[in-house]
């Protein structure tokens, strides 16, 4: 009997052996040349059912005021800035609430962010630049959404505004410049659909770096960028670990006068 | 006791060499880990002025919105209510039968087949609106079925799911029978959908393996319900995806061949 156990234990070993080596193979069957995912290697299903899931159930999302999906978090809908402080001292957000449910650059009161943190989203903002345009270049209705507080999608008014192309409107700024210019003429509505996808790190090391894709105004201008760092207005961006952080708004300090409306995130 | 002894070392040497290509891997991973990400541009020295990191050229295509109906300059139309000009038969390369709409929409006509652009794409962005019909008919994957086959063989599956439940990986917006969507955002029946996708194709070897997978991101009524999804191959009703060798394919539609009454409107890509 005793012999027995011994010769299962040693069965037991070698199949917990065996099953770690076939592991280890498919792992470097992935690098090879020709791809497969493991799960399709087996006999293949002849019935339509052996191929049909049912769980998980997706979560249903309807559409509710202004097109706000139901499981977003809205950050501004017109009603007040609650969701919001300034950068510089964590002070409740200046800038304006306007009567028709946007929100105004108040001109030097600085940089404002979410008070939420965030990981990987999908961010919806509307941006509007003022119709009676004043100064040129990266001063023309100059703002900035600031994924994470560190990676930059630029909003300017690029309208008849030329400047460098990897700062014009659109861009990740610095690094990626916009695949199409598809603003709105000056004084009327964009939108921005962003799906971010944040770094990761491992004992303070880049193991992933960051994603970004932008539709501007329904047309894709970043195409699952690989984010390089955050953005630097000199020198070269370079990463630096990071947990969840705020999005902020720019406030560029040059009578920008852009304005926001119907923000809203939905965590990936 | 010697016997236990024996047993006692054989083990340990099975599991010395069970554990000697684990701890192998999990070197290679630690070093693939060190593998510093480094972006040629920024090896040269750093520029110490604004002006340093500013580049004029190339400059980029001017476009307009895609807002509201309206159409970027720079897409390929494939449908837009006027005629089916640019559809034609899977099955015959015959002129499309379905019917076209006064309201510039065009409905499947049933068990009249697939249709197909005659124009063929690479990686696209492609933005199509879709209606199922009222009243309801059937259930499951019989109510409003059609889809969007990417490249001609990846679908995007259409159909009626508002409280009709089928298997979710051929729900509305799955990627069929490989990727659930991450929602569910259908419009009311009868109302109009949208999907704004971005399609990248997989890439082979001379050989015809696939050496890197195609992708897929989805936005159903502006709601992101695949997140560049890897596509795992081709989407058939039976059995595993299939990786055929294939360059650009046509955008097709699907006749479900039971009534789905299913329509489309303003169609167009732009190739990426």
């Amino acid at each position: 009997m005793k012999q027995f156990i011994y010769v299962f234990i040693v069965l037991f070993v070698l199949i917990g052996c065996q099953e770690k080596k076939s592991a280890n193979l498919t792992k470097e069957n992935d690098s090879n040349e020709s791809l497969q995912p493991t799960k399709y290697k087996g006999t293949e299903p002849t019935t339509p059912e052996a191929t049909e899931l049912y769980q998980p159930v997706p979560p249903k999302v309807t559409l509710t005021k202004n097109n706000v999906p139901s499981d977003a978090i809205v950050l501004f809908d017109g009603s007040g800035l609650e969701e919001w402080v300034h950068v510089a001292d964590s002070s409740a957000a200046q800038w304006y609430v306007q009567d028709d449910g946007s929100l105004l650059v108040k001109d030097k009161s600085g940089d404002i962010m979410t008070k939420r943190n965030f990981g990987s989203i999908q961010l919806h903002i509307e941006w509007k630049s003022p119709k009676d345009i004043i100064n040129e270049g990266q001063s023309r209705a100059n703002s900035g959404i600031f994924i994470q507080r560190r990676y930059e999608i630029q909003i300017m008014d690029s309208n008849d505004n030329p400047t460098y192309t990897n700062g014009q409107v659109g861009a990740v700024y610095k690094q990626s410049i916009p695949l199409a210019m598809a603003s709105v003429p000056s004084g009327e509505w964009n939108t921005y659909d962003i799906i971010y996808e944040a770094p990761e790190f491992e004992n303070e090391k880049l193991v992933q770096p960051a994603y970004v894709t932008v539709l501007h105004n329904g047309v894709l201008i970043q195409n699952h960028f690989e984010i390089e760092g955050p953005v630097k207005y000199i020198g070269w961006p370079s990463y630096e670990a990071h947990g969840k952080a705020p999005i902020q708004l720019q406030d560029h300090g040059d009578n920008s006068r852009v304005s926001y409306r119907n923000i809203w995130v939905r965590e990936l | 006791m010697n016997k236990l002894r024996a047993l006692g070392v054989l083990c340990a040497l099975l599991l010395s060499s069970c554990q000697e290509p684990s701890k192998e891997k999990v070197s290679s991973d630690i070093e693939n880990r060190d593998a510093v990400i480094v972006y040629e541009e920024y090896e040269k020295p750093e520029p110490t002025t604004p002006e340093g990191t500013e580049y004029y050229e190339p400059k980029v295509p001017v476009v307009g919105s895609a807002l509201n109906g309206n159409v970027p300059s720079d897409a390929i139309v494939l449908f837009d209510g006027t005629s089916l000009e640019g559809w034609m038969h899977v099955q015959d390369s015959t002129a499309a039968k379905w019917h076209l709409n006064e309201d510039g929409s065009m409905t499947v006509a049933d068990k009249t087949g697939n249709i197909r652009t005659k124009q063929e794409f690479g990686d696209v962005q492609l933005h199509i609106e879709w209606k199922s019909p009222l009243p309801v008919q059937r259930d499951g994957q019989n109510r409003g079925n059609s889809g969007v086959f990417l490249n001609g063989i990846y679908e995007v599956q259409v159909l009626d799911n508002n409280d009709n439940d089928t298997y979710v990986n051929g729900q509305v917006g799955a990627i069929y029978k490989q990727g659930p969507p991450l929602a569910m955002a259908s419009a009311p029946t009868g109302e109009w959908n949208v999907y704004d996708i971005i399609y990248h194709a997989p890439e082979f070897n001379e050989e015809g393996g696939k050496i890197k997978s195609g992708t897929l991101t989805v936005f159903h009524n502006g709601v992101v319900i695949q997140d560049h999804t890897e596509i795992k191959g081709t989407t058939p009703y039976i059995g595993w995806p299939k990786n055929p060798a294939h360059g650009k394919g046509p955008l097709m539609l699907q006749d479900h061949g039971d009534d789905s009454r299913v329509s489309y409107r303003n169609i167009w890509v732009r190739e990426l």
